[in-house]
């Protein structure tokens, strides 16, 4: 009995906590599915005539599509190339001892740059990219994000690069391989873990990006999800199923996301929790 | 960008590929990449930071003149102090709430992974996404707050309409949203934690507030301390929920730094003054930014 009780008075806490962690998603997806009248006809905690109406006004009359289609396109290039330079540059780092203690400013300089608060630099880049004739294009952001998420992508591989030991590699250049070659052949297999978890974070902190996506774009040519959402509420005050919906597919992608790959999740988020 | 496909794709047939994989020569495309978004943007902030400008153009270095407008301008400073009250009333709850939640499911229990995930839920969530998710939960005719006052006889509020109730319920959302990162990284700081001095201790008959403060707490310090920095410079940069949610507004009850300067630069378009703001900022910052990187760099290995 002694121990039964903790443990009875844990698990309502858990459970407590757990529904103030949830049920603000829970409210929005709510809203979501409700008719325009029961969105103003008091709390109820479940739609009573569930409908679509709301998804489908966002996207047939408030084409919520090309937003979604921007942030696809800009998060799939900017994290493949930023994997592909950064898995480089860590492995480089992992393996070779390089002259003015370049591995360990390396390091620091990646971080650094991972916390730099985005307000201050998008000013900067604001400049930046007007004058070289890149705001609100899609090109524009991918170079942006791919900076930023490179200095992450170095960060993460490196540590998980360092834990593969030497000789499989050595054994495969023996074998033949080139440096590179044993790289993507041998190494890059057995760091997939470390990989994964890279990429899932670098396409949370991408895809969620708000600040930097507002700042240097302006239309719909290049405006991402969370844009899209923000301009929403500026533009249906009153049309607040259609916003709902919008926040659920700004965040669903991701817990979807987050559910599937929960142990990389986990790792990610703890070694990069910067932004 | 096309120097990324070079060395994997050419590597077997190209007769330099020995110096392709020389180190440096791996290093190089990220380095560009780096500076692309560090190095010249803080360079060219700077530069803003003298330079006068007038409806977005440039017209020319003016010295310290957008300094000495940005440090007698009321409204710099005022944005400065509800940005600090914002930070620390935000950390303190967040770590407080946090340490609390990764003591309790630390160990081993049942359904621990599920209960961690729906734990962490909210900080997945966009920023701007949370921000409607609050404004929906806080609105006056559609939300729940007023309906919730009113169950228990008290007047609706419209918390945001009113200056001390805004700035707390936007205090509330960034709870919400950020103690999640607090109690992932104490989480993982307690599992690695060795269990040998907490056992030994247990059989010498200490109580558990004794050997949470003798034991669990020293241990966990270095891990506290960095999810406290690293909160810390995230919560100063905080925008995305305040520009949904306030806007800064009512007023300039929630005007917190970022939407000051974010207006300042493409409401009002004084770039210089903007950058001036953002440069005294950095320089704060980037004191915790070194603690930061000190503290990671010791804890990571």
């Amino acid at each position: 009995m002694r121990r039964r009780l903790p443990r009875v008075a844990l698990y309502t806490t858990l459970l407590v906590i757990l529904g103030i962690a949830i049920f603000p998603f829970w409210w929005m997806v709510d809203t979501s599915l409700k008719q325009p009248v029961d969105i103003f006809g008091g709390v109820t905690l479940y739609p009573r005539h569930p409908t679509t109406t709301n998804y489908s006004r966002l996207f047939n009359v408030y084409h919520f599509g090309s937003y979604l289609q921007n942030s696809l396109e800009v998060v799939t290039v900017s994290v493949a190339v930023s994997l592909a330079i950064g898995t480089l540059a860590a492995y480089a780092l992992a393996r070779f001892r390089m002259r003015f203690g370049l591995n360990q400013s390396a390091l620091v300089v990646a971080l650094l740059v991972r916390m730099i608060p985005g307000i201050l630099l998008v000013i900067p880049l604001y400049i930046t990219l007007a004058q070289w004739g890149l705001l609100d294009t899609k090109l524009g952001l991918i170079l942006i994000y791919t900076g930023l998420n490179t200095s992450f992508v170095i960060w993460m591989m490196q540590s998980f690069l360092a834990e593969i030991p030497r000789d499989i590699e050595e054994a495969a250049m023996v074998d033949g391989d080139s440096r590179l070659s044993a790289l993507v052949r041998v190494v890059l297999p057995l760091a997939a873990p470390g990989l994964a978890a890279t990429a899932i974070f670098s396409v949370i902190a991408t895809y969620n990006d708000f600040l930097i996506a507002l700042s240097l774009t302006s239309t719909q040519n290049a405006q991402t999800v969370p844009v899209g959402v923000s301009t929403l509420i500026g533009k249906i005050q009153i049309e607040y199923g259609p916003m709902a919906a919008a926040g659920v597919i700004g965040a669903l992608p991701i817990m979807i996301f987050a559910l599937v790959v929960q142990r990389h999740f986990v790792r990610g988020l703890t070694l990069g929790a910067v932004k | 960008m096309q120097r990324v496909a070079e060395p994997e794709k050419r590597v077997r047939d190209w007769p330099g590929k020995r110096f392709l994989a020389s180190p440096y020569l791996l290093l190089l495309p990220a380095a560009i990449a780096l500076a692309g978004v560090s190095v010249y943007p803080l360079f060219y902030g700077v530069r803003a930071s003298f330079t006068h400008y007038l409806y977005g153009r440039d017209f020319g270095l003016n010295g310290l003149t957008n300094y000495r407008n940005v440090w007698h301008d009321e409204f710099f400073r005022q944005a400065m102090e509800t940005t600090a009250k914002y930070v620390i009333i935000c950390v303190t709850i967040e770590t407080i709430l946090g340490l609390g939640l990764a003591l309790l499911v630390s160990r081993e229990m049942r359904f621990g992974g599920p209960i961690r995930v729906g734990l962490i839920l909210p900080m997945t969530i966009a920023p701007v996404v949370v921000g409607v998710m609050w404004r929906l939960l806080y609105d006056s005719g559609v939300g729940v707050t007023d309906p919730l006052f009113q169950l228990f006889g008290l007047s609706p509020p419209d918390v945001l309409a009113h200056n001390t109730s805004a700035f707390y319920s936007v205090v509330l959302v960034d709870v919400w949203e950020w103690t999640p990162l607090i109690f992932l990284i104490l989480l993982a700081g307690l599992q690695s934690m060795p269990q040998e001095p907490l056992e030994a201790a247990l059989v010498d008959g200490a109580g558990r507030v004794r050997l949470f403060l003798d034991h669990t707490l020293p241990l966990l310090r270095p891990v506290l301390l960095v999810a406290i920095v690293l909160r810390t410079i995230d919560a100063i940069g905080t925008f995305d929920q305040i520009y949904v949610l306030t806007q800064g507004g009512p007023g300039t009850a929630t005007r917190l730094i970022s939407i000051y300067a974010y207006n300042t630069a493409f409401l009002f378009t004084q770039f210089g003054q903007a950058a001036a703001m953002l440069i005294s900022l950095l320089v704060m910052v980037f004191l915790l930014m070194i603690v930061a990187v000190r503290l990671m760099k010791k804890t990571a290995t």
